[in-house]
């Protein structure tokens, strides 16, 4: 009974910080925009007037986004580390950090959501095979001699 | 190139590609930028644009599959609209592949679930950059313009076995000539039509889009009027916003300074033949015109190659300063002297739709 009692007030608490944070939402503004978000609920066959779901599917795909990208700056982050390693005498070749195919591909793969999206995108995202005229092109810029 | 990718995706299941049409270009447009700013709060500096497209594309695609198995929670439910905790059930889902905290626990409510707790410390932590552009509501739905029923319009469907509640039939002006309104004009205007006259229609119908095909492809190098001179101020009025639309002028009416244009000899005939009958000019028309369109009707190669060589060398006598005679070659339905009888706003409306239809059409 005690039980029962205290995870009905858990749920009060739940519920009401829920709704709080429902209607914070529409204080911040997410880089997503809601136009977007409602066409594409809208292809889906989702329905719902409320505007503040809305939001928190943009607010919920936004922190997704950030999440792969993050990833993949960790990762780049960490092919820059490891090409200036080898190379102390030289600075790095890229200072700035660059979003590439390869990164996101790998965040994506480690990411793991795609198994329970209807199509198998990111660990099939690969690079696509080229004809190059240089046996070095494409190869990873840190192992390349310059 | 190998375009090993591409085949793979196919095969994979083209039920996930419900973003790949054009219409859609607008949307990932959008997506692309939202996801250029999440990338730059992150702390990138630079990106690939195929990894830009990829990451847009994710973007979209995971909306969608939100959006998709909220749907699914809903009609499970009994109901047509999502409501809060769809969206959890589907966060939920799609988060399960990787954890949440949480996930194991039996009896866990969906309010307190690790998805939501997860986003509420997100939006806590992170800087929230609007959307650089203002983004209008979109897709645009066009309203359409609805043809009224029989009922509403006032008319008497044509024949009993019309219901009037059903949409009226279009304005018979807007698919048949003058001449045709002008020799049946009661024919059109009666409900009833007998077999015969619904034939005769059909044929004047045919000839007035061959008509209007020669009409225009004759105002190249006729240099007359497309529709008469009392038409040809007015269609120039109609077509002010695209000039290439507008009539031709004639000479006199504007002072344009064009250079003569020195006819070849083998076209002189030609040209001459026309000058030479400014009296019976619509007779002299019809004859030099109905040949060329029994010519045309009779589908020969050899006759519409040499039209389009006449056509194309031709050209050159466009000209303003020349007075040739008002009616142009193509009017064949002109030959009717009683036009100046029809009303004007009539023929600009029907000139208007036909035009509109030609082009459309080419």
């Amino acid at each position: 009974m005690n039980h029962k009692q205290q995870s009905n007030d858990g749920k009060h608490d739940d519920d009401s910080a829920l709704s709080d944070f429902l209607a914070s939402l529409m204080d911040y503004t997410p880089s997503i925009p809601d136009e977007l978000v409602e066409h594409c609920l809208a292809k889906s066959g989702f329905q719902c007037p409320d505007v503040r779901l809305i939001r928190l599917v943009a607010v919920a795909s936004q922190k997704f986004v950030a999440e792969v990208a993050s990833d993949s700056l960790q990762h780049c982050k960490a092919r820059q580390a490891a090409g200036a390693k080898d190379k102390r005498d030289k600075q790095p070749k890229d200072k700035r950090l660059i979003l590439t195919m390869d990164d996101l591909s790998k965040s994506l793969r480690e990411v793991g959501h795609f198994e329970s999206i209807d199509f198998v995108y990111g660990v099939n995202v690969k690079q696509q095979e080229y004809f190059a005229d240089n046996p070095s092109t494409g190869m990873d810029p840190a192992s390349r001699d310059e | 190139m190998n375009n090993g990718c591409l085949e793979q995706r196919k095969k994979e299941g083209s039920k996930s590609f419900k973003f790949g049409s054009k219409s859609d270009d607008f949307a990932l447009a959008i997506a692309k930028v939202a996801a250029a700013q999440v990338c730059d709060s992150v702390g990138f500096q630079g990106f690939h644009l195929s990894a830009l497209e990829t990451l847009s594309d994710i973007i979209v695609r995971y909306i969608f599959s939100i959006g998709k198995s909220a749907n699914l929670s809903a009609n499970l439910g009994g109901r047509v609209e999502a409501n809060l905790f769809d969206i959890i059930h589907g966060l939920e889902e799609l988060g399960s592949g990787l954890g949440f905290a949480g996930a194991s626990d039996v009896d866990r409510c969906v309010v307190n679930s690790g998805i939501v707790r997860d986003i509420i410390h997100f939006v806590g932590d992170a800087d929230f950059v609007p959307f650089a552009y203002d983004v209008p509501r979109f897709p645009v739905v066009k309203e359409l313009k609805e043809i009224g029923s029989f009922r509403e319009k006032g008319e008497d469907p044509p024949g009993e076995h019309i219901p009037s509640w059903l949409p009226a039939f279009p304005v018979p002006e807007t698919y048949a000539t003058r001449s045709s309104v002008e020799n049946e004009p009661m024919s059109v205007s009666i409900g009833k039509e007998t077999e015969s006259v619904l034939a005769s229609v059909e044929r004047k119908t045919k000839r007035s889009l061959l008509n209007l095909q020669l009409r225009i492809a004759n105002n190249e190098y006729e240099g007359g009027s497309l529709h008469g001179v009392e038409n040809a101020s007015r269609a120039r009025e109609d077509f002010e916003g695209n000039p290439y639309l507008a009539a031709p002028l004639h000479s006199g009416e504007k002072d344009v300074e064009v250079s003569p244009v020195v006819l070849p000899a083998k076209l002189s005939n030609e040209v001459t033949l026309r000058n030479s009958v400014p009296g019976n000019a619509i007779v002299g028309n019809n004859e030099t015109f109905a040949s060329a369109i029994d010519a045309m009707k009779s589908g020969l190669c050899d006759s519409n190659n040499g039209k389009k060589k006449l056509l194309s060398t031709q050209r050159p006598t466009l000209r303003f300063k020349i007075g040739i005679r008002k009616k142009s070659l193509g009017t064949v339905p002109d030959f009717n002297p009683r036009n100046e009888d029809l009303e004007k706003d009539d023929k600009k409306r029907r000139v208007e739709t036909i035009l509109k239809e030609s082009i459309q059409s080419s």
